[in-house]
């Protein structure tokens, strides 16, 4: 008989989200939906503010990401303003934006999923946490803390505040590099190599305990969308995006932010309140497409950092063409932070870094701008109109989670679908289904936060409301 | 091996306070570790400033021989300052990132450092208000002294 498992909330995510899975008469998951709970107005209630409060305010959006909404809102101004920032402000952000990138990772990768990659998927849920990785694995709880220690002390130093910072502002940014901040950067980078290349040989020591999750976690033919620099090699910040099909065929090249929205859409569903973005040409939902980590390493023909690219070179090796397992988004993303701390030490290491012209000025030039960076989970547009005072009067917010949305749903039915067995709920085939969602580690609310125990009920009823079992975490 | 018992005052000292800023008496605990920042009782003395305890907070608290964590208290009455020993914690809180304690960064420094504190105590004003506004309830802000109080009498029990 038909029945309805729901998952909420799911568990070591950004934010708040639901799993609702649906049975048939056979007791096999037949629908899937994850749908995101909140509502959040950012859109809205920004009209009427003057365009250069835009980015400060819209950091706020995010507590793990800010500086990315910094960026692409920065940009978003400076396309209004018509002016371009100078040389050193532009290094200055790459490296801010990379500095997020890599404590946002480590945050994903060894705070969130680790627990299910070292210690099991079916390991007890009291221990299954960073702190059972810690009694386990100490040289592994120590790199994954380190390395996040890393990243937020970086945007400590530059922006003055790890969470929310404001030294990104339309034009550039409001400060130079003081020379001793420099140094102390420089000087913590020794100890974060060390942390990602035990973490990177740590996980491919283990990646092959995890062939089934591999073929059955959003393992699927699709797009991928991201950033590339102007010679196709990896970029978070100051390139034009590329989005190819699932053999590597491009699809679209040098997009930039001001055309992004007559190449993607976005299409609603009723389930959940986040967006469906999806590439026009092939309409909604075959446009579906994927964004993050697996697609910029899958895009992109190299990384141009010596030690990334070597790891980027052994990724490719995984498949003939895109590596489509979005289990492999976790790999990624430690490639990821190798590339961040390569070009972190390049970028701090130009003398030009400490350039005092870091600002460029100007008025409404324009009345529309969008702009593009990379966060952690993927490209991020925005794009808004202004008014000749300079007031918004509309904006648009394209974030990384809501491309990976169509992803996610499919991802978790082809989980549900290979590990749920409807007559009798167990923990670990729950947690492989959450799991599917931590491989894209979406953001779908980092600034509203949860106070007190979060704990996750799930319940089996028959369709007349008959409670058939349910597991509690507590 | 047991580390030696530093003589008094000469320990590395370590003020965590948190707090947020936006919400009313929320943000008590960032103005208190500001004022024991600027007046400090003691040399060797750390302050951290930080919206919530972290994992990452960690390191800092396992190079320490005695902390105090600084918060507003949403359970004893407004403005009423209260100091507590805190002690590791047994259990772990599953989901950390938003929901660390003190009791749980001492337990997490001694397994991720192997070693936390030989003290460690938190210093609590209860809270008020926790509306939107930068601004302190009347009768939380007059606690402020009371709380400076009591972080020095701690920080010089070592």
């Amino acid at each position: 008989m038909p029945q309805t498992i729901t998952i909420d909330p799911v568990t070591r995510l950004e934010g708040h989200g639901r799993i609702t899975l649906k049975t048939n008469e056979q007791g096999e998951v037949s629908e899937a939906y994850f749908t995101v709970t909140q509502v959040r107005g950012f859109e809205k209630f920004c009209e009427g503010r003057p365009f250069y409060e835009m980015p400060s305010m819209m950091a706020r959006i995010c507590g793990i990401c800010p500086v990315s909404h910094l960026i692409a809102s920065a940009k978003a101004c400076e396309a209004i303003m018509a002016v371009q920032i100078p040389p050193t402000a532009a290094k200055l952000r790459r490296a801010l934006n990379l500095a997020q990138s890599i404590q946002s990772h480590a945050l994903s990768f060894f705070y969130l999923a680790s627990p299910d990659l070292l210690l099991g998927m079916d390991a007890a849920p009291a221990d299954r946490n960073i702190f059972g990785v810690a009694k386990a694995f100490p040289e592994l709880g120590r790199a994954g803390v380190g390395l996040r220690r890393f990243g937020q002390h970086m945007i400590e130093l530059l922006g003055r505040k790890r969470i929310h910072p404001g030294w990104i502002v339309p034009g550039g940014v409001n400060e130079p590099l003081d020379p001793v901040k420099r140094e102390e950067i420089l000087a913590l980078l020794p100890e974060a190599y060390t942390n990602i290349k035990m973490a990177l040989a740590a996980y491919k020591n283990i990646a092959g305990k995890f062939e089934d999750e591999i073929a059955n976690f959003a393992n699927f033919p699709g797009a991928f969308l991201g950033m590339v620099g102007e010679d196709g090699g990896l970029e978070f910040t100051d390139g034009k995006l590329r989005l190819i099909d699932a053999t590597g065929n491009i699809l679209h090249d040098k997009l930039d932010a001001e055309h992004f929205d007559d190449v993607i859409g976005e299409a609603v569903e009723p389930f959940s309140y986040m967006k469906f973005p999806y590439y026009k040409a092939l309409g909604y939902p075959n446009g579906a497409y994927r964004v993050g980590p697996l697609a910029r390493l899958n895009i992109a023909t190299h990384a141009g950092t010596p030690l990334a690219d070597i790891e980027l070179k052994k990724f490719k090796q995984l498949a003939n063409g895109p590596v489509l397992g979005s289990f492999h988004f976790h790999h990624a993303r430690l490639i990821d932070i190798l590339y961040g701390l390569e070009t972190i030490e390049q970028l701090l290491g130009d003398p030009s870094i400490l350039d005092t012209h870091v600002r460029a000025t100007a008025g409404v030039n324009r009345l529309e701008g969008a702009g593009i960076a990379e966060a952690p989970r993927g490209t991020l547009m925005h794009h808004y109109k202004v008014n000749e005072e300079g007031k918004m009067t509309w904006a648009n917010l394209v974030i990384a989670t809501g491309q990976n949305n169509n992803a996610m749903n499919r991802g978790v039915l082809q989980a549900a679908q290979r590990y749920v067995k409807a007559d009798k709920l167990q923990d670990g085939m729950l947690n492989r289904v959450e799991a599917v969602i931590r491989t894209f580690d979406p953001c779908l609310s980092c600034s509203t936060h949860a106070f007190g125990q979060m704990p996750l009920s799930i319940e089996l009823q028959s369709p007349d409301g008959k409670l058939l079992d349910s597991v509690h975490r507590r | 091996m047991a580390t030696p018992a530093p003589s008094r005052g000469a320990g590395r000292a370590l003020v965590l306070a948190c707090g947020n800023s936006l919400r009313s008496d929320d943000g008590v605990g960032l103005k208190i570790g500001c004022a024991v920042e600027q007046q400090p009782p003691r040399g060797n003395l750390n302050v951290i400033l930080s919206h919530q305890l972290l994992p990452e907070h960690a390191l800092d608290v396992s190079e320490a021989d005695i902390v105090v964590f600084v918060d507003c208290s949403a359970v004893t009455a407004a403005g009423v300052v209260t100091t507590l020993a805190v002690q590791p914690a047994e259990k772990l809180p599953r989901i950390l990132t938003h929901h660390l304690d003190p009791a749980s960064m001492l337990t997490m420094s001694q397994e991720l450092y192997g070693h936390m504190p030989a003290r460690a105590f938190a210093v609590t004003v209860g809270a008020g208000s926790f509306e939107m506004g930068e601004t302190l309830t009347a009768t939380v802000e007059a606690a402020i002294p009371a709380a400076v109080a009591a972080i020095h009498k701690a920080l010089l029990s070592l």
